[in-house]
């Protein structure tokens, strides 16, 4: 499998193009800038500082104009042709290319009632019998509950199919499986898959998480009104806990909700946290793998693939499957506690979405995943030039100055910080209204985005570090009574 | 202590009058407001242009798992 050679190009081109894009700003700009004044006074230079950036060598007003129009238009422009796109995709009746349109799947189930929908969950377990409980009780405490449950016990040395057994759902215990969470899923969904009906749903979800009430309800009502619809994923919150970083993944996810419900459901990514799958979906994607989807036919998960969710949505997507994400369908998830725990997350999810992008190519329906790579990676040169002028500005002046026009920019920063997190409570407005906290955490963000790119253009090995529980000492003394 | 010249903390002050750094601040102003303009936006509710249209709410068959009666 070649992924990480396509990898180190996705990171690259998506670098270059950035740098390109941010050069010819500059170069636009020092086109236009005069020379600079002489030195002065101070009190001159407090004036000769302002005009520095209002007057002469400021933006003038046309350029102000314009580079508002330019980010309204880009940001116009990204969201119609993922309209376009997705408009294409839902009216195609290509079986070849597109088996799971729409289209195809309604004619194929015209007329024909193939019994009520019936959730079977896979749960992925590596050593996971600290937090198996929890998530074994809040799947049977959904109502209805699921139909069935099967733990994927992967390579576990400790109690986790003991916890499993115990609490009466189902233990597959996966063979010789060197991939990870991946591989343990395509040996499970190889025995699951061929017995699965139209209106037979797999739910893959990870053993730390928590499904919200009414999950399981909603996401069955969603399948059972649109026979089209292969996937539902479900929408993480952060959990409570772990302090100030904790806080700045839940702001994260709050924003990250927010914008879900914003596109209505149109989702990004199908989260292996909590999602649902049409088995004919999941079938469609295993057997197209090798031809018209990279990976090994026959595995519906792709081994090769960092991120084995962010891989599968994508390759949905291509066959041209229905997918969404409602906002009834929450699911608590565990968060990173340590810096070190988060930067490693982060890395393989920037890596593993570059490895995505190198291995689809530039696609219709990757284009939206380039246009991001591309927005953040601009973001990266537009926060570090921002910072480095303060820094320098700071290092320069005797006094401190402040500026009423950028004070003004300052506060709509401040207030799309604090409305784009309202739904968190006190905690999560009052980290995003002091703006510079949130600030420095962009920063941390941004380096793990840079050392991605670097990562995968020089070809170093992914590495897939797993939280570790520890065990409660309550459940061990249940479990061995 | 204070020198006769204005100097700041590191670097002189003449740094703020040269002309690499007019192009800079005047990059990072426009990036500003860029990014101000985009968050302007993501406060503002999203427009779908499709809810003006009048649609047609009568689908010819139904879309769910239930088939319509006498098909």
């Amino acid at each position: 499998m070649k992924n990480w050679n396509f990898s180190r190009w996705a990171g690259l081109s998506i670098a270059a193009l950035v740098t390109v894009a941010a050069g010819l700003l500059w170069f636009a700009v020092a086109a236009r800038v005069e020379g600079g004044e002489g030195a002065t006074s101070s009190s001159g230079l407090l004036l000769g500082l302002w005009s520095v950036l209002y007057n002469t060598q400021a933006p003038s007003q046309s350029a102000m104009f314009a580079a508002i129009a330019l980010a309204l238009l880009l940001a116009a422009g990204i969201a119609i042709i993922e309209r376009r796109i997705a408009t294409r995709y839902r009216r195609s009746s290509d079986g070849t290319s597109t088996p799971l349109a729409p289209k195809i799947i309604m004619a194929a189930t015209r007329g024909v009632f193939a019994g009520p929908i019936t959730i079977t969950v896979l749960i992925p377990a590596h050593n996971e019998e600290a937090s198996l409980p929890d998530t074994l009780d809040s799947l049977f405490s959904q109502s209805p509950p699921p139909d069935r449950v099967i733990v994927v016990a992967d390579n576990c040395t400790d109690g986790t199919e003991r916890v499993a057994a115990a609490r009466g759902v189902e233990v597959f215990r996966s063979v010789g499986n060197a991939h990870k969470k991946a591989g343990a899923l395509n040996q499970a969904l190889a025995v699951l898959l061929p017995d699965q009906g139209d209106n037979d749903v797999v739910m893959i979800m990870d053993a730390d998480t928590q499904l919200d009430g009414g999950f399981l309800a909603a996401a069955a009502s969603r399948f059972a009104s649109d026979r089209a619809l292969m996937a539902v994923g479900g929408l993480f919150y952060g959990e409570p806990g772990h302090g100030l970083i904790g806080q700045f993944q839940r702001n994260e996810y709050i924003r990250y909700s927010r914008e879900l419900k914003r596109r209505r459901g149109r989702v990004f990514v199908l989260t292996g946290t909590a999602s649902l799958f049409r088995a004919v979906g999941l079938r469609a994607v295993a057997s197209g793998r090798g031809t018209s989807l990279p990976g090994i036919r026959g595995d519906v998960y792709d081994t090769a693939a960092l991120t084995e969710d962010n891989e599968l949505t994508i390759a949905l997507k291509s066959l041209g499957g229905l997918i969404t994400s409602p906002s009834e369908c929450t699911v608590v998830t565990e968060l990173m506690p340590t810096w070190r725990t988060l930067w490693n997350q982060r890395l393989r999810w920037q890596r593993g979405a570059l490895e995505n992008l190198g291995a689809y190519g530039v696609k219709p329906q990757t284009v939206r995943y380039w246009a991001q790579q591309l927005g953040i990676g601009y973001g990266v040169i537009a926060l570090f030039g921002y910072l480095s002028l303060l820094l320098v500005m700071a290092l320069s002046l005797d006094t401190w100055v402040w500026f009423p026009f950028w004070l003004g920019i300052g506060a709509v920063f401040t207030l799309e910080r604090v409305v784009t997190v309202w739904k968190g409570g006190w905690r999560a407005r009052l980290l995003a209204v002091l703006l510079i906290p949130e600030l420095c955490f962009d920063m941390f963000l941004n380096c793990v985005y840079v050392k991605g790119i670097l990562d995968s253009a020089i070809g170093r090995r992914a590495t897939w570090t797993h939280l570790q529980h520890e065990a409660r000492a309550e459940e061990e003394e249940e479990v061995a009574r | 202590m204070r020198s006769a010249l204005p100097t700041g903390v590191l670097l002189p002050e003449s740094v703020l009058q040269s002309e690499w750094f007019a192009v800079w601040a005047t990059f990072v102003a426009i990036n500003t407001l860029m990014y101000a303009a985009l968050s302007i936006a993501k406060i503002l509710p999203k427009i779908y242009p499709s809810d003006w249209v009048h649609k047609r709410n009568r689908r010819a068959e139904t879309r769910g798992i239930y088939p319509d009666p006498g098909s």
